[in-house]
Formats: C-alpha cells, structure tokens, sequence
C-alpha cells in the first residue's frame, strides 16, 4: 500500500506560532517522499482540533500520522486515541515536541525555526518504520500462593481469600502464628497477643477458601503474573503443583546467633538470655510456665537488657528493639515489682506517635536507662559483670542477677534458596528488595510477587500488618476475577534467527522478563513480563534482541534526519 | 450486608503522595475515584523537595509520572481547591459533600504557557516557597506544577479584593479565552462506598520554640525553607544562599524541634537531617556542617548504609541538649549543653531546624466532618496501632500517610495500598 503520511503542526495559540516559522516548517517537509499533507491548526488538542485530524486522516486515507505541537507527556495520549477513533493503528503515530524543545526555549525564531523542522523531518523518517502494534488480553488466575503464616501471611490471606479468589497458605512449620504467638504482650498498649492473633488464626482455619498447607515448603515456582505454577513440598514427601495467579512472601525473620560474639558471653555465661528466650521464660506456655528465673530457680532481683546486639554486624537498625526492650523491662517489672531494670542503649529509636509515652511510662515503673558503648558481659561477683563504656569515655562495671541481649533481626533463614526459587532479589541486608523503595515497598521487580512484614525488612506488627494490607491491595487491584490482563504493548522481542544463547539480555532485564530456552538454546521475552524498558535490545551484541517500537532502523533514521 | 445499592466507588481526600497511591490503584482496580484536594496542584509536600532519601533520587522525577498518570486516568475525578464539608451515611453507603471554590481558569482551556502572570499587578509571597520566593495573584506553585494550570487566588486578585473590580490583566493576556470570571463556588453531592483520608501533615512552626531564634534573627531556616532553597525550580534556582546572598561556610542542624513539645519522635527528622548534610557537602563542599542531635534515629534495613555514607562526607555529629540560637557579631551562636552538662557552643552563619511533623492545622475540623476520632497528638485514631492501623472505628474510613501519625514515604505509600486492600476486600 501506498504511503500516505500526514503531517500537522500546532500552533498552539501563539506559542508554538510566534516562536516557530511554521509556514517555513510546512515547506521544509512537504515534499518530502510520502507526505501526503502538511498543514497547520490553531490548537490540535482542542476538540475541534481532534475532530480536524480525525476528518483529515480519514479524508485522506492517511497511513501515518505526524504531529508537531507539545511534549509527549502531555498530548501523545490524546493524539493516538484519535488515530484510534479514526481507524489508524496508534502506533503509526509519532509526536514531534517543537514546543518545550523548540519555541519555549530558543530565542531566536529562525534557530527554533531551523531546530523545528529538523525534528518534524525526523518524525516523519521515524514513522514510516513504525509497526503496527496490537493489545493482547491474557487469561489470569486470580488465586493466590501466601508464604509464611505469621501475622502478615494470616493479614494477606484473609484479605484476599473470597469466593472468587482461592488462597494456598504455606507455612513450613506445624503451627501458625509466626513469631508473635509467642509473645504473652504487645507493645505498646502492652495487650495481650494471643486475645488479638486467636481469632485471626480462627478465621484463617475456619475459612473455606484458604487451604492451609502446614509443613510445607515452596520447591518451584514457573511461569509468570496471572498463570504461575508452584510445586509445594509437604515434608516427608507428597507433592502438590498449585496454579496461582501473584504470590504474597511473608517468611518473616529470625534472631541475629549472638553465639558468633563473644563479648556477649551468651552461652558461657549463666543467666545471660537472648530477647527471644527471655520472651519464652515469661509465657505462660514457656519451659518456666512464665516464671522469671535464674538458673538457680530464685528471682531475679536485678536485670541487664542490653540494645543493639548484632547490629554493628548486621549493619541496620532493627527498628523494634528498643521498643521490644520497653515491653521487656515492663515484663519484669509487673512479675517482680522490686527488680531492677537497666537498659544498656546507645540511641533511642521510638520513631512513630505512640512510643514516646511508652517509654516514658516504662521508665516511669523505675527502670534506668544508660547510655554505653563497648558493652561485654562477664563472669562477675555473685552474678552477671556488664562492663562499658559510659558517655564521659570512662569504663564502668555493674553487676546484675542477669542479662538480656536486645538481638537484631534478620531474615528467616531460608531466605536465599527462597529468592533462588522465586526468581527475586535479596539486598545486601538479606532482606528480599522491593521494586522501589518508596513508591513500590511491597512490588518486587518480578511482577505478580509481592513481599510483606519482616521479609521485606525488620519493621514491627503494626508496618507488617501494613504491608500485608498494602500486598492484598496491589493483588486484588491487577488480578481481578473474570478480567483478563492487558500486557504492555511496547515490548521487546528476540529473533530466534539471530540468537546466539549468551544471555546478555537475561543479564540485564530488571523484570525477569527473559528466560533460556535450553532445548532451542535462545532467549525467549515474555510479554507479559517485559516493561518494554529496552536494556536488552541495547545489550544484545548479535541483533536479535530489538525494542518494537523502539528497532534499530527508526531510531537510525530518525536520528539521521535531526544531525542531517 | 446487601450487596445491590452498595457503590464502590471511592473517595480520597489530598492528593499528596499518599491520596494519588490510593488512587491509581482503586483505578486500576476498576473503581471511580474522587480525588479531592485543597490546594490547586496535587503532588502534596513530596513536591517540595528536590532528592529523597535513602537513594538520593529527583523527587519530581519520582513523582511526576504518577501526577500524569492521576490527571491523565479515565477513573479519577479530580477535584482541585475543594473540601469535604459533609459525610452521611456508612460503608457502601456515603453521601459526601464536597466544596468545590472557582478556579476562575479553565482547566480544559489553559494550556499552561503563563502568559498571564506578567500582566497580573500583584505580587505577593510564595507560600509554596515558604515565603521565600514571590508569585502573582494568578499563579501556580512552582515551574512543574500539576495540573499545569493556574488559579487566581480570591483572597488577592484585585476584582476580589475590591481593589480593582475592573481588572481584567490576565484575560486580556491570554488567547485560549481560559479565564472565566463567570466560575462560581459550587457545591458537589457524591455518593461512595469508602473513604480514604491522605490529608497529610505539617511542620511543626519553630515560632513556638522561641530558643531556636526562628523568626527573630536571620539565617534560621526551616526543614521546608531549606528545602526549597536547594531546589533547582525554588526562588534561588537551587543556590544554597544566606540572606546576605552568600553562600553560608558553616551550617547547623538542629534535631527533634518540637519534639518535646509534640511528646513524639517523628520518625523522618534524622534521615532527612542527614540527606541535608549531603545536600550541603554537594553543592558547597567546603562548608563545615555540624548535626546537633539527642538519640540517632534511623530503623530500617537502608538507613544505616545511607548515614555511613553520608557521615563520610563529614561533618560533626554533637550529642547535644538545650540547644539556643542568637544573634552575636554579625553571626550565629549556636550553645548547648553536652550530656555531660558541660556546656559548648558554635559559631555558624546558617542554622537549619528539623521541626517535627504534626497533624494538619484543620485537622480537627475535619476530624468532625468525617466523625472520626482523633488521638491525643492531633493525628486520626486508628481502630487498632498494631492490628489496624488503616482502619478507623467509623466502617468505611480509612486513614493513610501522615494524617494517620509521622512516617516516611514508604510507609505512607504501603497504608494507602492497605486501605486499598481493605476496601476491595470490605466491597468486592
């Protein structure tokens, strides 16, 4: 067929006109081979305008469209949903800024005049390459795979689980609840924690539509957002493939092993507890019955909890810790009102409205807080030694009945086999990435995946909660039941022609778009999953990796034209 | 709960960060969504500054394509320089009133060029600049703005004040025939199922604190100020100036302003103290900065990497309480007490207070609008800290980002994807 390309500049009122010799533009271009008609309009993106434009293509049997007028970020949608409405593919289409990069900026009319016509002639060299692109619809599923049932997992699981929406809850140990069931008190209002988990844990048993799979872990997971396929192994053997559509990661985390610090003494010396084990003594379902004792079975009447253990090594904050440490000395202070309590802290972290009270109402009770650094624990007269370094440098030593070790967080172990299987990444904290750290906390860079509560990094219940809420949000936004998925139109492609299977471009995507495959030896794009971001066609050394609407010949010819 | 007359359709109000999250994902996920916001733009305080921390990238950049997205989605109705004065009814059920003020610019018809803000006879302070900077009475915030189309401010323009019924300086400069004076005032009726409040937050004003000298003596900055003094499209196109116009060759920062006041820790101060020190070391290298702090607070897996990196650019960190500002030959004199007791002092030309967040000024106001309750620092009480923190007591309202407590952006992006859960959950 033919080509018949239309040509159309803006005049913007007097902003593209004033500054542009748009008569001069219209010259410059009309004879250009393929050019149908070059005309000018006072305001292509008023209606009249787009009525205008609609008319001419259709008058004209246009079978490209350029315009010459704003930025794309402002008109280039409203201008392809025109080529739409008058039967021209949107992609035949391609917008010519000679407003922002031309009049708005130069001075000198024939400069901008000069720089105009350059990129109008570019435009038109550029579309006569562009391919017609078309929407794709695919089928999804919109059920769910959870892995981890702590209080993310469980918050994730009732959200999305309706009728219509099928949730698998994978928990690797035999019971749920995570770590908080077996915590006896919540800060900061220090409620109970099994009066508020219970229930949930109740609900997530009684719902049909979540199918609890205890004792289980993710061995696999293929395909891609809407259509994944995961093996679930339950130990001992039997195991069941699931189709899912999104997969929420809730592992959580574990205590940082003080056992590699010596300073500490944990393990040496008696009476010296992690966090966790402390929280065990004080349940009421613990080894003591939630008795606080010393390894001689007496009371302790004087106690240590020393902050940041692990976090130099670690290198992060652990965000929770100061405040698990309030709850702790608020533990021993309503068991055993007459202890004393110390807290051994470098900075206090309580960032969020509610703990400023909460520590203030902690030390209230008549615990002491020290400000220290170089803390070692030690063998000392009739109990524990905490040696440090206090705020005027000098080396101090005290002596309690015993210690308690504020441990950092890390993720769960498990972790890296898990990033492995599901194809995401882990930071280098450990803690699974998100794909943006402000404006995706709970995305990861693999569509359909989300991660939530200390996978993601260490937070508290209430910012765990959260994520779990936000992962249930992003899921029942995009997968919809009864509504299929519109990929990106703008992809790459890679020529199975010219491949030569070295992986540059798996190398390179940032969505995990590419796979090999090993039977063709070639590189293989999903559509669905690419994002159309181009690194691959520009890393691909043989040519077989090109961006549709982004090939090798409209980039060359349209930048031929602007140096020409 | 009969599932026939429910709407699911939704409504966010503040168009910050927060409200245009919630947004575009209750779109995306099929609902219509009422966006309502205040001010002319949306973009909230996120727009203000120029990098955000952790990985110091262009906070317009970052934001921009979601702005776009928000005025460009088919499912959002916004509605700028609006307010919600009325809320009846419950979950699936709301009637909300909205107070829609004229803009007296078409939105449709303005292509933003800004032919009229040269004609306009007025000028005043730029409160988006906070003060620093001057606008018109017709104006829109800063270069970069969206809706990319003025407002004409009632409480200035001339035909409003009384001063001039006559003027007519920017109609007659524009040639899309954008201006209309004939907008009136209107008020909206609309009918949701939810409601999700992003009303944000504001700094705590230093004026309270009068130690710090702010507002006395110059040279004593605000966290915003210095904000838009290092941003590229701010009143000093990013140069990092005293009011002297020189640049300043030693700066401090002062932590926790307000903290004791508010009876909190507002969770940010720290880390965007230190994303100043970066600001400053980059653009004026050979300034000497000193951070005046109580207790480092920095949670998270990124912010310890993030400080390292900063702290090696220099500068001093001085553990420091009872902290005072004044004038003293010409310069500033910053003292304060060690934790020792003993006392220090520094000499600098620019001191820069980090003030901490609190609620919006109005926020009791609406707080009886929306018949929510607040919490006894002024922010919007959730149903639950721990367990639901999104929720309110009132089914149905939802409360997200700062108006909900101090956060970062993470944490108010990851509420609004909660309340979104939630909704869709509560009205599938």
């Amino acid at each position: 067929m033919e080509e018949k390309i239309g040509v159309y500049v803006c005049e913007c009122g007097p902003n593209i006109a004033e500054k542009v010799d748009i008569e001069r533009v219209l010259a410059a271009v009309s004879s250009i081979e393929g050019v149908a008609v070059a005309e000018r309009y006072k305001l292509l993106c008023s209606e009249e305008g787009k009525k205008f434009l609609k008319e001419n293509i259709e008058k004209h049997g246009l079978t490209h469209l350029v315009v010459a007028a704003c930025s794309p970020k402002q008109h280039e949608l409203t201008f392809m949903n025109v080529c739409e409405e008058a039967g021209l593919n949107p992609y035949l289409f391609q917008l010519a800024n000679i407003r922002e990069q031309c009049a708005w900026i130069i001075e000198d009319k024939d400069e901008a005049t000069e720089k105009a016509i350059r990129y109008v002639r570019a435009a038109i060299s550029r579309v006569r390459y562009h391919i017609p692109l078309e929407k794709k619809e695919i089928e999804a599923n919109p059920d769910v795979l959870v892995i981890g049932a702590g209080v993310a997992g469980i918050e994730a699981s009732l959200l999305l689980a309706s009728r219509a929406r099928k949730v698998y809850l994978v928990e690797r140990e035999s019971s749920i609840g995570g770590k908080v069931k077996g915590f006896a008190q919540l800060f900061p209002r220090m409620e109970s924690a099994s009066a508020l988990l219970e229930p949930k844990i109740k609900q997530v048993v009684e719902n049909k539509n979540i199918e609890l799979m205890t004792e289980s872990e993710v061995e696999q997971l293929l395909g891609f957002f809407g259509n994944f396929v995961v093996t679930v192994r339950k130990k001992g053997g039997e195991e069941r493939e699931l189709n899912v559509g999104a997969v929420v990661v809730a592992t959580g985390l574990q205590e940082f092993d003080v056992s590699g610090l010596p300073q500490y003494g944990y393990g040496k010396v008696d009476n010296v507890y992690t966090a966790g084990e402390f929280e065990r003594m004080n349940s009421p379902d613990g080894p003591t019955q939630g008795k606080v004792l010393l390894k001689d079975g007496r009371a302790p009447r004087s106690v240590a909890i020393i902050h940041c253990v692990g976090r130099q090594e670690k290198g992060y904050c652990s965000r929770v810790c100061c405040l698990y440490s309030l709850k702790l000395a608020q533990y021993l202070k309503s068991k055993i009102p007459e202890v004393q309590v110390c807290q051994f802290y470098s900075d206090l972290c309580l960032p969020g409205k509610p703990y400023q009270r909460f520590y203030e109402e902690t030390k209230g009770k008549g615990v002491d807080f020290i400000r220290a650094e170089k803390v070692e624990i030690s063998e000392g007269e009739g109990g524990v030694a905490v040696n440090y370094s206090s705020e005027s440098g000098r080396l101090e030593v005290r002596n309690f009945d015993m210690v308690i070790l504020a441990t950092a967080m890390e993720p769960a172990h498990g972790s890296a086999k898990l990033a492995e299987i599901l194809n995401i990444g882990r930071g280098v904290e450990g803690f699974f990435i998100e794909e943006h750290e402000k404006l995706g906390p709970v995305s990861t860079s693999l569509e359909g995946i989300y991660i939530a509560g200390c996978a993601q990094g260490p937070k508290g219940i209430s910012e765990s909660i959260v994520q779990a809420e936000a992962a249930a949000g992003k899921i029942l936004a995009s997968l919809v039941p009864g509504r299929k998925l519109e990929p990106e139109v703008k992809v790459s492609e890679i020529s199975e022609a010219f491949c030569i299977g070295c992986k540059t471009c798996i190398s390179v995507c940032a969505y995990n778009a590419i796979t090999f495959d090993e039977l063709r030896r070639i590189s293989v794009v999903n559509e669905v999953l690419c994002r159309g971001c181009g690194n691959c066609a520009a890393a691909c050394p043989s040519g077989a990796a090109r961006h549709r609407h982004f090939t090798f010949r409209q980039i060359y010819h349209e930048l031929m034209e602007t140096l020409r | 709960m009969e599932a026939t007359n429910q709407s699911k359709d939704v409504l966010v109000v503040g168009a910050g960060i927060a409200g245009i999250e919630a947004s575009l994902l209750l779109a995306q996920a099929g609902r219509k969504v009422y966006l309502v916001e205040k001010s002319p733009s949306i973009g909230g305080n996120v727009i203000k500054f120029e990098e955000v921390f952790t990985n110091l990238e262009c906070s317009t950049c970052m934001i921009a394509p979601k702005q776009q997205e928000t005025l460009q989605a088919e499912r959002i109705e916004l509605l700028t320089l609006s307010q919600v004065v009325r809320v009846e009814g419950g979950l699936g059920d709301f009637k909300v009133t909205v107070k829609r003020n004229a803009r007296w610019v078409d939105l449709e018809a303005c292509i933003g060029c800004g032919a009229c803000f040269d004609p306009c006879p007025v000028s005043l302070k730029n409160e988006f600049e906070e003060g620093l900077g001057e606008r018109k009475a017709i104006y829109i915030p800063c270069a970069g703005a969206l809706p990319n189309v003025p407002a004409i401010d009632r409480e200035h323009c001339l035909r409003f004040t009384g001063e001039d019924k006559t003027c007519q300086a920017c109609q007659e400069a524009c040639v899309f025939e954008a201006i209309d004076f004939d907008q009136q005032d209107e008020e909206l009726e609309i009918k949701v199922g939810a409601i999700v409040v992003a009303t944000g937050y504001d700094l705590f004003d230093p004026r309270r604190s009068p130690q710090y000298g702010y507002g006395k003596v110059g040279g004593v900055y605000t966290a915003f100020e210095f904000e838009r003094l290092f941003a590229s499209n701010g009143p000093t196109g990013g140069e990092i100036l005293l009011p002297n116009g020189n640049p300043p060759k030693s700066v401090a920062i002062i932590h926790c302003v307000g903290r004791k006041e508010r009876g909190y820790c507002s969770a940010v101060c720290c880390m965007y103290a230190l994303k100043f020190v970066h600001y400053l070391k980059s653009k004026l290298p050979t300034v000497e900065v000193a951070q005046l702090y109580t207790d480092f607070c920095i949670p998270g897996k990124s912010a310890q990497r993030f400080s390292e990196k900063v702290k090696g650019m220099g500068g001093d960190l001085i553990r420091a309480e009872v902290v005072e500002v004044a004038k003293e030959n010409g310069n500033l004199r910053v003292k304060y007490n060690l934790p020792s007791g003993k006392a220090g002092s520094l000499e600098v030309d620019m001191v820069i207070l980090a003030p901490a967040i609190e609620p919006r000024a109005d926020a009791a106001d609406l707080a009886k609008v929306f018949n929510i309750a607040q919490d006894d620092a002024g922010f919007f009480a959730e149903e639950h800290p721990e367990f639901s923190s999104v929720a309110t007591p009132r089914e149905g309202i939802f409360i997200v980002g700062c108006a909900q407590g101090p956060k970062n952006i993470q944490g108010s992006v990851a509420q609004s994807e909660a309340a979104v859960g939630r909704i869709i959950s509560l009205l599938p």
